[in-house]
């Protein structure tokens, strides 16, 4: 392309100044406002890694392929060792329980965690039997999703997030979202 | 109850109307500015602090902010000018506003000095390049001083044709008078007569106030804000964040009176018989310009950062190049009209 | 590079060549700077002009060529998506294609399909990132929102299908990890519509506006013998006229099998540049669209070889997840392989020798970036200081990539 000839030029500025009147006269917004919506995941996202010490056999491979070395394991009352995750050092990879022999390790789709002090993040085996009870932050929490039609995005409002799953027993083989 | 004279005086409404409205629109302006922006950039902008005005408040709660902070001068500035330039930045981007009439008879001077009102503020405002330079040389690193000299070198690209805008509109009016030039505008405004002096006179605001496409001598960029770098706390509101826009309300204030026509068509009768008139021509004339202010706060979300060198070839090229066709324009007027 | 405070004068350099001696400032362009990243550049400037540069890499120097020889092969994927994370899976698909080839791996074809779609989508994601950090770089902060804006929705996608929106995790050597539902495929149909119309937006907004056309017009020139011998790669490359694209050239995944073209500017210049980002967000979309038709949607997520390792209870899950237990007890063989992808910023290249146990002995990483360092100080020697910021965002220079 050759340098823009004037008349090019001075249509590309107003085109340009028409395009920035037309959105802020009529804008499309894609703001999720968090914590009064929040975005739907389906949940499918990776998050809180809870443990069924019933189906914990001490293999310690959990602790073994961890990437950042976030399980520790912990001597319990019955002489075995029952892993427990730092989630200061946890990216939420779910490599442990996918290498659990015994699916012992269980996920969830909770991300939403915050802690005041350090040690409040290192997670004994007893702690991790269920997941942490989030305080609302807002009493009214909305699921939003974005939808396009026609290459235009609107933002949908799915409804209430339900409560996140009651622990089911122990299963024989995991569940599968799809 | 008898009301002293001195509490009729159209000095004083002047005064206080000017300052009062500044420092509102200055507020209105920088939460306009942000909510502009994020409509074109499909986000929301200021909205928490008080979400049923839009995020209006957000300003107070930044200049709050900006007051308690903690002020800091670092060790290797030039004390002096480090302090004393922020605000002497505000005291003469505010002074022009007060030398031009706001109604027939509001205006805090009188007749005879009155009469060229609009050159004393064009020649304070060309001051503050000055006082930009100084402050970069204040701050004593190298980024500010890069910044310096770029703005050192803007105000060649726009200072001349500037005047030269104004100019033609001085020989369209065949008057230099503030509240002659107001009263020769009735519906067929400033604008409308000579439109190339106004887009000079657009191009011409844009560089000097740092507006967005010509942000170049307080580029984040590059020169980290170059002169305005190290300030922190006060003195960033007063000069970054709150001076410029003052300077830009005085430019676009000179702007309603000449190009937009000032208060026309209301047509006040004398002060203080007619008390709501002159204060409705006043608020007019604010109106008109904080729209000219909205547009110039507009450039800032669709347009990038021009290079300096293109800026100077282009203005020495192009804008002068408009700003003398706008005076054989005016001069065609001053013989046609 | 230590200054003493009487140095600190703003003239620091006198060089006495040239007529009547050359007085040159130096800039420290550092890592505290809105637009320099990571690193640090020593900026020489005589006026306006650049007359030399020379970088300071190694701020965020994280030793992951070493932490890859500490730890099972299988937790360097997570490693070394944070090369790159706008770019993930094409970093650690390299990463996986050498381990593949070490281990005699083969990839099952719904998982080619798989790695090759959100291959693509990653592109789109990384030129999204860079295209919206050039565009701040050179003062528009619109142009900024726009590519972080679609971006959000894009990971929002990545987040349903993988599980996480910026750290997908989500390659592994023999195939994927987990299928995305049904759910992923409709949405990204109607995203790359959206993508289409505001990336149009985008380009009048900063790149045919004139005011950024001739911010980045004749700036940076790099001329095609210059930016072959440098071994610039990617859109620095592409930019100048060097037609090398890895994803045909040493070809890997489906891309033989699609319909696309390589796109190359002659220019040599930052707006060249910026252009073949452009056109190659264009050019993703419709590899996108073709393989959204002709997307296997049942059928194992990982070769016939990582199949024989993963227990039998595990392999009814294969259309749908795939577990690490035959991973973690698979070890390395005493064999190298070398991976080589084509990532948004450049390619990718990946070299792995096997020690025989579960760890690596050497992982050798090449990066786009790093590579175009050279190339990249090239360009800038003789532009101005305002155009610095144009050229980094040119390059998609990204200092935790180059430093490693």
């Amino acid at each position: 392309m050759a340098g823009q000839k004037v008349g090019e030029a001075i249509r590309a500025v107003l085109d340009v100044i028409g395009l920035g009147l037309k959105y802020t006269l009529r804008p499309e917004r894609l703001t999720i406002y968090y914590p009064y919506e929040v975005p739907d995941y389906m949940g499918r996202v990776r998050g809180w890694i809870g443990l069924w010490t019933e189906r914990c056999t001490s293999c310690m491979i959990c602790a073994r392929i961890c990437p950042t070395n976030a399980i520790k394991m912990y001597m319990e009352k019955n002489g075995r060792r029952y892993p427990g995750i730092d989630y200061g050092r946890c990216i939420m990879c779910h490599y442990c329980i996918d290498a659990c022999p015994t699916y012992a390790l269980y996920p969830t789709d909770m991300r939403d965690l915050a802690f005041y002090r350090h040690e409040d993040m290192m997670y004994t085996p007893d702690m991790m039997r269920r997941p942490p009870q989030v305080p609302k932050l807002v009493p009214q929490v909305v699921k939003v999703v974005h939808e396009y039609s026609g290459g235009r995005v609107v933002k949908v409002r799915l409804g209430e997030p339900g409560e996140h799953k009651p622990l089911p027993p122990a299963p024989s083989v995991p569940v599968v979202e799809s | 109850m008898e009301i002293p004279s001195w509490l009729l005086s159209p000095r004083l409404w002047d005064f206080l109307f000017d300052g009062v409205v500044s420092t509102l629109i200055l507020l209105t302006i920088v939460w306009a500015e942000r909510k502009i922006a994020a409509r074109v950039q499909m986000r929301v902008g200021p909205l928490h602090v008080s979400p049923r005005l839009g995020g209006y408040f957000q300003l107070i709660a930044d200049a709050v902010r900006f007051v308690m902070q903690e002020v800091i001068i670092t060790v290797d500035s030039y004390r002096v000018l480090f302090v004393a330039l922020p605000p002497l930045f505000v005291a003469l981007a505010l002074m022009p506003s007060f030398m031009v009439p706001l109604s027939p008879y509001l205006a805090l001077l009188s007749r005879p000095s009155l009469h060229y009102g609009i050159i004393m503020a064009l020649a304070v405002l060309f001051y503050l390049f000055i006082i930009v330079v100084g402050m970069g040389w204040a701050v004593n690193n190298r980024f500010a001083y890069i910044g310096a000299a770029r703005e050192a070198l803007i105000i060649t690209a726009y200072e001349i044709p500037l005047l030269d805008a104004f100019a033609s509109m001085f020989l369209t009016y065949r008057t230099i008078d503030p509240i002659e030039i107001v009263a020769k505008q009735t519906y067929i405004v400033g604008a409308l007569y000579n439109p190339l002096a106004f887009i000079v006179y657009i191009i011409g605001v844009a560089m000097a106030t740092s507006r967005f496409p010509f942000e170049i001598a307080d580029y984040e960029g590059d020169v980290a804000t170059g002169p305005y770098s190290d300030f922190s706390s006060i003195f960033l509101a007063l000069t970054y964040a709150g001076g410029i826009y003052i300077a830009l309300f005085s430019y676009s204030l000179l702007g309603a009176l000449v190009f937009l026509g000032g208060w026309a068509p209301i047509a006040p009768g004398p002060w203080p018989a007619d008390l709501w008139g002159n204060l409705a021509a006043a608020a007019w004339v604010m109106i008109k310009t904080f729209i000219l202010m909205l547009f110039f706060v507009f450039l800032r979300s669709v347009m990038p950062v021009a290079r300096l060198d293109h800026t100077l070839s282009f203005s020495w090229r192009w804008v002068l190049t408009i700003a003398v066709a706008a005076t054989a324009v005016s001069a065609a007027e001053y013989f046609l009209l | 590079m230590g200054l003493k405070m009487e140095q600190y004068g703003l003239v620091l350099s006198e060089v006495e060549s040239g007529p009547g001696g050359k007085r040159t400032l130096e800039l420290l362009f550092g890592p505290q700077h809105p637009t320099s990243g990571h690193i640090r550049f020593f900026v020489e400037l005589d006026g306006d002009i650049i007359v030399d540069i020379r970088p300071d890499p190694g701020f965020v120097h994280r030793t992951m060529e070493k932490l890859g020889e500490t730890r099972h092969f299988m937790m360097n994927i997570p490693l070394f998506e944070r090369l790159s994370l706008p770019d993930a899976i094409n970093v650690t698909w390299a990463y996986s294609m050498a381990v593949e080839r070490m281990l005699g791996y083969d990839v099952s074809e719904r998982a080619e399909y798989l790695r090759t779609l959100f291959g693509e989508m990653s592109r789109i994601s990384v030129h999204l990132y860079d295209l919206a950090l050039h565009a701040i770089m050179i003062g528009s902060s619109t142009g900024f929102m726009y590519g972080f804006g679609l971006r959000d929705l894009l990971v929002n996608l990545w987040a349903i299908a993988t599980g996480a929106r910026t750290t997908p995790t989500w390659v592994l050597p023999g195939g994927v990890r987990r299928a995305p539902p049904k759910a992923f495929y409709e949405r990204l149909a109607g995203f790359l519509d959206f993508l289409d119309r505001k990336m149009d937006e985008f380009y009048r907004l900063v790149v045919k506006n004139p005011v950024g056309y001739y911010r980045l017009k004749d700036v940076g020139y790099l001329g095609k013998s210059d930016a072959a011998a440098y071994l610039a790669t990617g859109p620095g490359a592409r930019g100048s006229g060097v037609d090398w694209d890895a994803r045909r050239d040493m070809p890997y995944g489906v891309y033989k099998q699609l319909e696309w073209e390589v796109r190359v500017h002659d220019e040599g210049d930052s707006l060249a540049r910026t252009l073949v980002r452009i056109e190659e967000v264009r050019e993703a979309a419709r590899i996108i669209r073709q393989l959204l038709k002709a997307m296997p949607m049942d059928g194992p997520l990982v070769g016939h070889n990582a199949t024989h390792k993963i227990p039998p209870k595990e392999r009814e899950m294969l259309n749908e997840l795939v577990r690490m237990s035959g991973y973690y007890v698979t070890t390395t063989n005493l064999a190298e392989g070398t991976g080589v992808t084509e990532g948004g910023r450049g390619r990718y290249f990946f070299q792995v020798f096997g020690a025989g146990t579960e760890r690596l002995f050497r992982v050798r990483i090449s990066t786009p970036s790093w590579q175009n360092l050279r190339a990249f100080m090239k360009a800038t020697i003789g532009a101005r200081l305002m155009d610095l910021p144009a050229i980094y965002g040119s390059f998609g220079f990204f200092p935790p990539e180059a430093d490693r």
